[in-house]
């Protein structure tokens, strides 16, 4: 299994690099940075100005060794300049990635938690009032778009707010500037209530298809001869259901849980422009808003990697789950 | 309730021509069609689905106010002659949201006929290959799956003017990777069967077995898939809008409209509700529809029971 | 985030308001203080007469004001030409201190914390005496002295300091600053008095000289500046480009926090991409004391997400760009209060006379822009929530400005009036009028494209406006937003054939005329050219009585109007709100935004 992963990380480079290229070259051809700055400033920056910032951002050079420069750079852990003056992209870049793992977990755990609990008790119930409600908020929820929800999400928060006198549910950011009185209780709370309504918000949709997951795998075990069997023989119901069944169900689950890396990322971008969290979401849209190459960069090469390196820990995981699948 | 009933099994209520001794034969086509039709959720999805898509069609024809024409009335609320109201600007909003749900709708279909066709050829091709051509194209797909859809599709809709084919095709070409994934998996296991190779020993040509037989038989998933894709579709499309990097305006669509009403959730309602209601509206319909066609392709699922 | 309304707004909005607010007649004095004003809050603030006194009241030690800037602070140096944003200079003023500060009603005010007195002694040659306030220090006990202005003048003037040199990829050996206007032209600065007074002697008149030293881009302690770069500490004059250079980085990058200051509050600390916390200077000198216990300054960089937030009262005062949505839900919050006010910038339809059609036919411009109702526009957009805004009729003034004159109107362009409109088109022969449009030697007029940035609703109403207005002339217009980063692109490659943005009316209307309008100009992105208007902007931009330069500016614009090249619509609203229980927060339009006052904010008494 050693060498299986080390093979799948060598021939993940090649994808990487090619993949960077990819957008590289979109991105250096989308747009013009150096027209912006020079039309988008009053007064008009001198001549001087102008061709200072076209060197700053390595415009005046050509394609290839720009591209060569960058993963050189890279390599020596700078991720060159940016569009904007005095961001240093290595620096935001791991900043931004806490505040978005941050997120990212949170919403995970809850997904798969509620994923798992109504998922199975959907199976176990299947056809009861229960199952039907549950799967139609399912499919309700994968129906919604994520951005319509936070909008309501936010305005109950506020409602609650309200209603309870309190300034519990935070709207922006990832914590109070400041707090009243500065304990570590209070520190915790006040954190918690920052993270609610995002996590709830990114969480949503992938409870919903998780939970769809979940109980069609726990169907299917249910109805396996083996677990028919453990039931034949006598052993308890809730027995069955804890060892036989439930640990099996959950190996797709898994992976999964790791395939969806990529989409909950994607809908980060959109949680945290709503929740003005500043994480990696919101460096994306100002990197390409701004067309800043070496951001955008940045910003691909880290999700790619989590990305790849999520694909293959699921690989991984199917392997250690499931004792029948090998990989050599 | 929608499941095939066991032969002989109590409580179906066939027409008596139809009784287990009398078993007509019925085509693969014909079994997955009368399951599908008995999935109550499935086909009431698809009427409400099919009258939207007729009304999003066909209805701009029929309304006298054109999306990308304005009226006198500003900022009106719902009324017989403005049933969705109207914004600042006092267009219509109904004609808005019939032209929005067309152009979401028109995008959506696009990608999912666009990645399926691609990703199904794809995935045949290199489940029926196997070796160095397998490893090749599914590399290929690893490296589309590894572009991140938000990021690539933000920069280039900077160059497409937001049309809406533009959008169709970015999307389109960042998902097939994940059909071309699903079907080479089912040609992987369809390839060992006995039809297969009863195939190749009458002298079919590699193309022919692959459109022939591999492709037929994996018709199941691919179009549930492409169902699924639909509402994904849907989905992307608005979040992309939202963002600024969808549907540019004076074309709009559900995702663009629901994104400039943000702040009207409390000040005019109708704006936010009325788009956001129809994307539901939409992706739900679709699910239900791919859920029910899931079923009738492989009911194994529904045969268990408590 | 989403599609920012146009680079070409928040930051030029920064620069504005300078000499626009110089040269509106201006005592000078007061500096800023609330005299008498009412407790009406915000909404008093549009009446004449109250622009800089209104919301005041006595106020109470204590509580916490959290204000929403909209734009993260990357750079610290706002003299440079890429750390002049709006943002930044809002952070800034807070901390660091300037000679005039523009006020709400565009008139300047002198910070008599810093100078008691700056008087033009002499016009030829032009000469300032400034006297500094004795009592004026640094929070590390240094005195404020004329070294501090030695070391503005010679970083700012272009010259002592020069940009880097073409050898140098990183931007950083040199000053770029972000405009050298005034302090290329001052000649001498001699301190006397042990540095408390200096006189500043001009090598050419400068009639904006109100704007140097302040206005928005305060002074830097120039002892910190010599210490770090290894100069001796209090002569800046020697100071080599080097050193000063060295010094001009390290204000780039370093947050006030880290440095001498010298205002009401300190800057305690800095999160990046979050907020900046400020608390009441302890070694403050000045007057008036801060009250608050803390100020706050929180970075939302999506404008939709402010009215929550102020509802949730996780902020208390917003300073977004309006829209009626926006407006309403906030007119909906308890307990909190607004005003829009008028703002520098307006919209304006340009026309590109690169386009062989458009640049041949005068008739054809005149009839466009008489076709277009500027009205109906106002109606559709802005209107929806300010019913005070008129149509603007002029390129180089707005109302308020001392100058001011409406030459578009009586030209009927902007009246919606088909008949007019389509005369000109008859007059001049064109056919098809009000079907198919085609020139008199029968080629098909248009289609033409108008374009705007994306994901601005206003601007796309406008355009939509436009293209139902000319489709009654027989001119077909397609619409075609500019990707959010593309506007660049789009003005200097005269990619457009119509384009709607907007301009800020200028902090210096001659400069500001010769970059806009003047043949060849740096914003002349239509390619106007025009011999006489030419004379005309020269002979205004070499005056320095500002009435008379006006004078000069006016008749170049009208004949300008007659040659229908821009035409401008409104004067673009600006939007505050504040929660009712803190007082003396205003809707500063200028340049300096809001925070220009912070040190009097409070909870109310």
């Amino acid at each position: 299994m050693l060498a299986y992963t080390v093979r799948r990380i060598l021939v993940s480079i090649p994808v990487l690099i090619v993949s960077t290229f990819i957008v590289f070259l979109v991105v250096i051809n989308s747009g013009d940075p150096v027209a912006n700055f020079a039309t988008s400033r009053q007064p008009a920056p001198s001549k001087a100005a102008v061709a200072a910032f076209a060197r700053h951002i390595h415009a005046n050079q050509p394609v290839m060794e720009r591209y060569w420069n960058w993963i050189t750079g890279v390599l020596h852990g700078d991720f060159g300049p940016s569009v904007q003056a005095n961001l240093n992209i290595g620096h935001d870049l791991f900043t931004r990635f806490k505040v978005t793992i941050t997120l990212v977990a949170a919403a995970m755990i809850l997904a798969l938690i509620m994923a798992v609990v109504f998922g199975v008790f959907s199976a176990i119930r299947q056809y009861s009032a229960a199952d039907y409600t549950i799967t139609f908020f399912g499919f309700l929820f994968l129906a919604m778009p994520v951005f319509w929800f936070a909008v309501l999400l936010k305005q109950a928060g506020i409602w609650f707010n309200e209603k309870t006198g309190s300034q519990f549910l935070g709207t922006i950011g990832e914590k109070s500037p400041y707090l009243e009185v500065d304990t570590t209780w209070n520190q915790f709370t006040d954190h918690v209530g920052h993270l609610i309504l995002p996590t709830i918000t990114l969480a949503l949709v992938s409870f919903a298809s998780w939970t769809r997951y979940t109980r069609a795998s726990m169907l299917e075990v249910l109805n396996s001869d083996y677990v028919r069997l453990a039931r034949a023989k006598g052993l308890r119901r809730g027995k069955v259901m804890t060892r036989h069944a439930l640990r099996t169900a959950l190996i797709p689950l898994a992976t999964v849980t790791a395939l969806d890396i990529a989409i909950i990322l994607g809908g980060a971008v959109i949680t945290e422009t709503i929740f003005q969290w500043h994480g990696m979401g919101e460096m994306l849209v100002q990197a390409a808003t701004t067309l800043d190459v070496y951001r955008t960069m940045a910003w691909l090469l880290l999700s790619a990697v989590v990305v790849i390196g999520f694909n293959l820990v699921a690989d991984l995981l199917y392997a250690v789950l499931d004792p029948r699948i090998r990989y050599d | 309730m929608t499941d095939i009933e066991a032969p002989g099994s109590a409580g179906t209520q066939l027409p008596p021509g139809e009784r287990e001794f009398t078993v007509r034969q019925r085509t693969q086509t014909q079994l997955v069609l009368r399951r599908f039709v008995r999935h109550r959720a499935a086909m009431v999805s698809l009427v409400v689905f099919v009258l939207i898509l007729l009304w999003a069609f066909i209805g701009p024809h029929l309304w006298h106010y054109s999306y990308e024409k304005y009226t006198e009335d500003n900022s009106k609320p719902p009324s017989w002659k403005h049933p969705f109201g109207t914004n600042s600007s006092g267009y219509d909003a109904y004609a808005q949201v019939m032209r929005g749900t067309q152009t979401s709708l028109k995008i959506a279909i696009m990608i999912a006929l666009g990645s399926t066709l691609v990703g199904a050829i794809w995935g045949a091709i290199a489940g029926f290959y196997r070796g160095i051509v397998d490893a090749v194209m599914m590399r290929i797909a690893d490296l589309v799956l590894t572009l991140p859809l938000f990021a690539i599709a933000l920069v280039i809709s900077s160059r497409t003017g937001g049309s809406w084919y533009w959008i169709a095709i970015v999307i389109a070409g960042l998902t097939w990777a994940y059909v071309a994934r699903v079907v080479r998996s089912s040609v992987l296991s369809l390839r060992e069967k006995e039809f297969i190779e009863a195939a190749r020993a009458l002298g079919a040509s590699d193309v022919r077995i692959i459109f022939r037989h591999l492709l037929p038989n994996a018709l199941g998933p691919i179009i549930v898939n492409a169902t699924i894709l639909v509402a994904t579709g849907i989905l992307t499309e608005t979040a992309l809008s939202f963002l600024g990097f969808g549907v540019q305006p004076p074309d709009t669509s559900l995702g663009l409209l629901v994104s400039q009403a943000q702040t009207a959730v409390d000040t005019r309602p109708w704006l936010f509700y009325i788009p956001g209601a129809f994307i539901i509206a939409i992706a739900l319909t679709i699910n239900f529809i791919g859920d029910g066609l899931r079923d009738a392709f492989d009911p194994r699922q529904q045969r268990v029971r408590q | 985030m989403r599609a920012p309304s146009s680079a070409l707004t928040r930051a030029l909005t920064l620069a504005a308001g300078l000499t626009l607010v110089l040269t509106a007649c201006s005592s000078g004095g007061g500096g800023g203080g609330p005299s008498k004003g009412t407790s009406a809050g915000l909404t008093s603030c549009n009446t004449v007469g109250q622009a800089n006194t209104c919301n005041s009241a006595a106020t109470k030690s204590g509580g916490t004001y959290t204000y929403v800037l909209e734009k993260n602070i990357q750079q610290w140096n706002v003299q440079d030409v890429n750390g002049n944003t709006f943002e930044n200079g809002e952070a800034l003023e807070v901390v660091l201190p300037q000679v005039f500060v523009p006020q709400p009603d565009f008139t300047v005010a002198l910070n008599t914390d810093l100078v008691t007195s700056a008087t033009q002694t002499s016009t030829s040659p032009q000469t300032i005496v400034y006297k500094i306030n004795p009592k004026a220090a640094w929070n590390d006990g240094t005195p404020i002295t004329a070294d501090d202005f030695t070391y503005y003048w010679r970083t700012n003037n272009g010259k002592d300091c020069p940009p880097p040199p073409a050898s140098d990829s990183s931007q950083t050996h040199g000053c770029l600053p972000q405009s050298t206007a005034g302090y290329d032209r001052i000649k001498s600065l001699t301190p006397s008095d042990n540095g408390k007074t200096f006189t500043m002697v001009m090598s050419k008149p400068y009639s904006d000289w109100k704007s140097l030293f302040g206005a928005g881009y305060p002074l830097y302690p120039a002892h910190t500046a010599e210490k770090l770069s290894g100069a001796k500490v209090g002569d800046a004059a020697a100071m080599t480009a080097t050193q000063m250079a060295q010094a001009w980085q390290y204000f780039l990058k370093t947050p006030p926090t880290k440095y001498p200051t010298a205002g009401a509050y300190k800057m305690q600390q800095w999160v990046d991409n979050d907020h900046a916390t400020f608390v009441p200077d302890p070694k403050w000198y000045g007057a008036k004391k801060a009250t608050l216990q803390r100020l706050i300054f929180k970075v939302i960089s999506d404008a939709t997400q402010e009215p929550t937030a102020l509802k949730n009262n996780e902020v208390q005062g917003i300073y977004p760009q309006p829209e009626v949505d926006l407006v309403n839900q906030v007119k909906d919050i308890p307990g909190v209060t607004y005003s829009i006010g008028n703002g520098l910038t307006w919209e304006h339809f340009d026309l590109n006379l690169h386009d062989p059609v458009l640049g041949k036919y005068l008739a054809l411009r005149q009839a466009m822009f008489t076709a277009i109702n500027t009205k109906d526009i106002i109606a559709k957009t802005v209107g929806q929530f300010d019913p005070a805004v008129k149509p603007l009729g002029s390129h180089n003034f707005v109302p308020g400005q001392a100058g001011y004159k409406d030459v578009v109107s009586a030209t009927g362009q902007g009246s919606g009036d088909l008949t007019k409109a389509k005369k000109y088109l008859t007059d001049a022969k064109f056919t098809g009028v009000g079907t198919a449009l085609k020139t008199p030697d029968g080629k098909t007029v248009g289609p033409f494209n108008c374009r705007y940035t994306t994901g601005n609703q206003i601007r796309q109403s406008e355009c939509q406006i436009l293209q139902s207005n000319l489709a009654s002339l027989g001119i077909k217009i397609t619409i075609k937003p500019i990707g959010a980063a593309d506007l660049g692109t789009v003005l200097a490659g005269h990619q457009y054939d119509i384009i709607v943005f907007a301009w800020v009316a200028a902090p210096f209307p001659t400069s500001n005329a010769q970059q806009n309008w003047f043949t060849g100009g740096g914003g002349n992105y239509g390619g106007y050219s025009n011999k006489t208007a030419d004379s005309l902007i020269s002979q205004a931009v070499g005056e320095t009585d500002a009435t008379k330069a006006a004078a000069l500016l006016n008749q170049a614009d009208q004949i300008m109007v007659n040659d229908a090249y821009v035409l401008p619509l409104y004067q673009k609203p600006t939007f505050f709100a504040s929660q009712t229980r803190f007082v003396n927060m205003r809707n500063n339009s200028t340049n300096v935004g809001p925070a220009y006052n912070t040190g009097t904010w409070g909870l109310k008494k």
